[in-house]
């Protein structure tokens, strides 16, 4: 879910090879629908002849988000190939830098790995659109995929492309202990509206704790900012793809008005004062450390907190409600990850069948015990979520509509416009409306340099 | 005036001070690296200054078992030596021929060098990116060693043929007068005679393409083939919240050339000082 | 070949040797840099994506005169020059102590010059941390009662610069210093001699006789590290701040990678290294003129 700095440098940098990519025709491999036919097979039945040895390279990347997901993947492979003896998994773990990056080298060449993990949404479809990638809605069967959550992350053009792994969210933690000492009573309901936020705010502030703890260094609390806050006088991700391609500004309030009020709660003092000296990580370790009453956790750094400071402790409850746009109720999961079968692989169906197998009951119950991260999955048994908060976030992660807004902008937006804009925010080195002006700028700037991404976009902005 | 006396003058006292400020500031980086290195994540978080009581060396056993560092050193190693041997004998050739023989364009072509000395690599990046891309070039040892060994030559050149220039015209007269040919001269004379010249091009050249960054970045991408300084700069974001780790891996990353430097510090001043003093 | 060389020699006046002893380096050359030059300029005129091949005149110049980024990271670059001067005058005043050769110079020597064969990545993510709101620097500070002092070095939008300057220079230092004391140590004793028996005291001796004689050795460390200003601050950059807050320290390296790579917009990105190309080559005409007629033949 997070991007790294590098990772943007390094999805760049790649990114670059669809220069030569772009002009020309690619070849694509596209398995027709027959391959896809393999009725009801299930996952432990090979669907090639026994006897052919497969071997399959596998890009993944997961254990950034949720560790111990290499172990589980490890472990899976070995199943896999129990039940299967012709086939070879190699699982070549990525480096969340050079995520996109490395995959990007291998588009240009149209060889390389059998499966590969990328971001959804954003770069998923990027490589899309670069014909990567293989649908794995025409490799698994409709009733298989039917069980998978938040497949609408990856669908375009009316297929699903990649396949959701787990989920994470967002929450607000908060420390129960602070929270009492300023007399600050946690919201009866799942969150706080944010002139709520703002009294308990001003609370924590007079008792002389500081109200929210965070890390923009590298410009992720403002791009969480804007995935959890700053959608929320939308209605839908169309809305944002309007402005992506240009038919409406981005500097209209619906976009970018949030900004405002981030910059006066920061102007009033409630952020920590060394927000812009520590990454995003680092800052939620002031929280982890009781230097904080708030903090954006995900799922798994709430884990840690609740290990730092003690389960009784720490709560958790959804980040505040500001807009009135239908997006200011829908949830921020996303699967973050997104698995998929490239489109010059020899063994699409083999490979489909390897990534539907991570999807089976045992496997992830497996994957929730080694991660302590949910499973994508309606098949996943919650009831083994026992740690209250972490309950709470499932809960959250999981009733009504998600959207994680980050996912539905290009990646050279989010690098350009969304991170720095924030940091001018934290740093004070611009007001909302530079905010505002900057996504404006780099919105036409993305646009004018490239003609054939923006067509694309205009596709999901119906 | 004594050199005890002259030690402990308000001048003299002021010099040492001065200088032993100067000194702290400079080595307290390392230091520091090292410390840090040395501690745990939470004793750091808890006290970033002090000692490491007690010391760990787990982080080097993380960082070692890892076995991205040795990958990525080897990939720096690779690529520096090829670069420099590849661009030392280039180099040699053209700044024999530039120094001791006459032809149209000598002036113009030592002349071009010299301006293209400081072309910044920046402005190279993008095209040779865009045109080393379809002959499949990118992401390959061979790219960056080209790449590399283009922009040692000028350089090399020019010092080269500064150097060569200094060595006594009568022994070239002599061997042309006995019927040597060019390359026997270049061959049995001029390199050999040129053991100190060589050597200072190679620490500077290896410390230049070592030290590199902007290209190894663009051009080596995998992971894999990552050099050391492009991998090390990957290091703060992978571990965030572990400083004592990230300290760790960039001490193991300079550990060679300090090494290095502890015991062949003339080669190094001299090499690096030599293409301005002669 | 030398046979053929001979032959040919003697079969014509014109001696083939040179040319073929220049042509690997040459190929290099032309590869390497002629390429890319050409390339630069021709693509900064096409669209921006250069997929379509379509010139657009001077509209890349425009969209690039008109970014405030642009100029703010230009201006980065340019504010990098004033630490140029004070870089040569604290190595200049280094050298001279250490010259004098006061006790345990040897040592200082080393010390001083130790930052810069470290690589930068190394020294950007160390200060990184020694420069973090409640890093090292700022803790010395308050433990000696100037915490008001304290500031977050790399994240205030006006003072990451100076502080990036600062960890250029502490790098950099060591290879002034070093210079100037390797052109020192050439400097023929007589000329001190004399100066002593005229009775020129320690700044005379420094001012009529060090200092001219550094002039050249001067000159060049000047124009090299106005050069590394401009066009080798990438990785420091790069490996501290990446650009931020908000491109308060964006330079013009980083902005040409972003716009090529990022961006992928080639024609924006050839524009600006055209533009960088220029400032350089004006530095390049500086420094031939000022070498004169010195260096070609190596005599000084």
């Amino acid at each position: 879910m997070r991007r790294t700095l590098s990772r943007l440098g390094g999805l760049a940098v790649a990114s670059s090879l669809i220069l030569s990519a772009c002009g020309g025709a690619s070849t694509t491999t596209a398995p027709s629908a027959a391959d896809s036919a393999a009725p009801g097979a299930s996952a432990a039945a090979p669907s090639v002849a026994a006897s052919e040895p497969v071997s399959l390279d596998f890009w993944y990347w997961a254990e950034s988000d949720a560790p111990g997901a290499d172990k589980w993947m490890a472990e899976t492979v070995a199943e896999y190939q129990k039940l299967n003896p012709n086939v070879t998994v190699n699982v070549v773990p990525q480096s969340a830098d050079t995520l996109i990056s490395a995959f990007q080298t291998a588009v240009a060449s149209k060889s390389g790995p059998d499966m590969a993990s990328q971001w959804a949404t954003g770069p998923v479809l990027s490589f899309v659109w670069q014909d990567s990638v293989n649908p794995i809605s025409d490799l698994v069967p409709a009733d298989e995929i039917a069980h998978w959550l938040n497949t609408n992350e990856n669908t375009y053009n009316g297929k699903v492309w990649a396949m959701p792994q787990y989920l994470l969210g967002i929450g607000l933690a908060y420390n129960k202990e602070l929270f009492d000492k300023a007399g600050v009573t946690p919201p009866s309901g799942d969150r706080w509206t944010w002139d709520e936020f703002l009294a308990a705010s001003a609370k924590l502030k007079t008792a002389g704790i500081t109200p929210f703890v965070g890390g923009d260094k590298n410009g992720y609390l403002g791009a969480w900012w804007f995935a959890n806050v700053g959608g929320q006088q939308l209605d839908s991700v169309q809305d944002l793809a309007k402005a992506v391609v240009g038919e409406v500004p981005f500097s209209d309030p619906k976009y970018t008005g949030w900004y405002s009020i981030l910059e006066e709660y920061v102007k009033a003092g409630n952020v920590n004062n060394d927000v812009m000296s520590l990454d995003l990580d680092q800052g939620v370790r002031l929280f982890s450390q009781g230097k904080g009453a708030m903090t954006f956790t995900s799922d798994g750094m709430l884990a840690t907190a609740i290990k730092d400071l003690g389960a009784d402790k720490v709560g958790v409850m959804r980040p505040p409600k500001w807009g009135t746009g239908a997006l200011a109720d829908a949830g921020n999961a996303t699967q973050s990850i997104s698995h998929f079968v490239t489109s010059w692989s020899p063994h699409p169906q083999e490979a489909a069948d390897f990534l539907k197998f991570m999807h089976t009951p045992d496997r992830l119950d497996a994957w929730y015990k080694a991660t302590g991260v949910i499973a994508a999955d309606d098949r996943f048994d919650m009831s083994q979520v026992t740690v209250p908060q972490l309950q709470a976030m499932s809960k959250f992660e999981t009733t009504g509509d998600q959207v994680w807004l980050e996912n539905w902008i290009p990646p050279q937006i989010d690098g350009e416009a969304d991170l720095p804009a924030g940091q001018m925010i934290f740093s004070g080195s611009g007001t909302a409306t530079d905010a505002a002006q900057l996504w404006d700028r780099v919105q036409k700037t993305w646009a004018a340099a490239h003609p054939d991404e923006l067509t694309n976009w205009q596709q999901l902005a119906k | 005036m004594s050199a005890l006396r002259r030690f402990l003058s308000p001048a003299g006292l002021f010099k040492q001070a001065l200088m032993v400020a100067i000194a702290i500031a400079a080595i307290y980086p390392v230091y520091y690296m090292l410390e840090t290195s040395l501690k745990t994540r939470e004793a750091w978080t808890a006290d970033q200054f002090g000692l490491p009581l007690p010391p760990t060396l787990d982080n080097y056993a993380t960082l070692l078992a890892d076995g991205r560092i040795p990958v990525w050193f080897m990939n720096s190693v690779i690529v520096t030596t090829a670069s420099v041997l590849v661009s030392t004998v280039v180099a040699t050739l053209a700044a024999f021929a530039i120094a001791r023989l006459t032809f149209r364009g000598r002036t113009f072509l030592l002349r071009l060098l010299v301006a293209l000395m400081v072309v910044p690599p920046a402005v190279l990046v993008l095209p040779l990116f865009l045109g080393l891309q379809p002959l499949g070039l990118t992401n390959t040892y061979q790219g960056v060693v080209l790449i590399y060994s283009g922009m040692l030559v000028p350089f090399s050149v020019y010092m080269l043929s500064s150097f060569f220039r200094t060595l006594p015209v009568e022994l070239f007269e002599a061997a042309r007068i006995d019927g040597a040919s060019t390359m026997r001269i270049l061959r049995s004379i001029v390199v050999p005679l040129s053991g100190p010249g060589f050597i200072t091009l190679i620490v500077v050249n290896a410390m230049w393409v070592w030290n590199e960054l902007l290209i190894a970045l663009v051009f080596l991408q995998d992971d894999q083939k990552r050099t050391l300084m492009a991998g090390l700069t990957t290091m703060r974001g992978r571990y965030a919240i572990n400083e004592p780790l990230v300290m760790a891996g960039m001490f193991l990353g300079v550990l060679p050339i300090l090494l290095l430097f502890l015991f062949g510090q003339r080669f190094f001043v001299r090499g690096l000082v030599a293409g301005a003093v002669k | 070949m030398s046979a053929m060389a001979s032959a040919i020699r003697r079969r014509s006046r014109v001696d083939v040797t040179p040319y073929l002893l220049v042509a690997p380096a040459v190929a290099l050359i032309l590869l390497i840099y002629g390429y890319p030059i050409v390339r630069v300029f021709i693509d900064s005129f096409l669209s921006p994506t250069a997929a379509r091949g379509t010139t657009v005149g001077l509209a890349n110049y425009g969209f690039v005169i008109d970014d405030p980024v642009f100029w703010k990271s230009a201006g980065n670059n340019v504010f990098l020059l004033v630490g140029v001067p004070i870089m040569t005058f604290v190595a200049l005043v280094v050298a001279v102590i250490l010259f004098d050769q006061i006790r345990g110079w040897r040592l200082y020597r080393t010390l001083v010059f130790t930052p810069y064969i470290l690589a930068v990545p190394v020294i950007g993510v160390t200060f990184v941390y020694l420069y973090g709101y409640n890093g090292v620097v700022n803790e010395i500070l308050r433990a000696v009662g100037l915490g008001g002092l304290a500031q977050d070095w790399l994240g205030s939008p006006t003072l990451v610069m100076p502080s990036i300057l600062s960890v250029i220079i502490y790098r950099e230092l060591g290879f002034g210093v070093m210079l100037f004391l390797a052109r020192m140590a050439s400097i023929r004793e007589e000329l001190y001699e004399a100066a002593m028996i005229d009775g020129a005291g320690w700044w005379a001796r420094l001012r009529y006789i060090t200092v001219p004689q550094l002039r050249t050795v001067m000159t060049f460390f000047v124009v090299i590290e106005l050069i590394t200003m401009l066009s080798w601050v990438f990785a420091y950059v790069y490996s501290m701040t990446g650009g931020g807050p908000a491109f308060a320290s964006s330079v013009l390296e980083l902005y040409i990678w972003k716009y090529a790579f990022a961006y992928r917009a080639i024609g924006i990105a050839s524009a600006v290294a055209v533009l960088l190309l220029v400032a350089i080559s004006v530095l390049i005409v500086v420094q031939l003129l000022v070498r004169g007629g010195e260096s070609e033949t190596g005599e000084e």
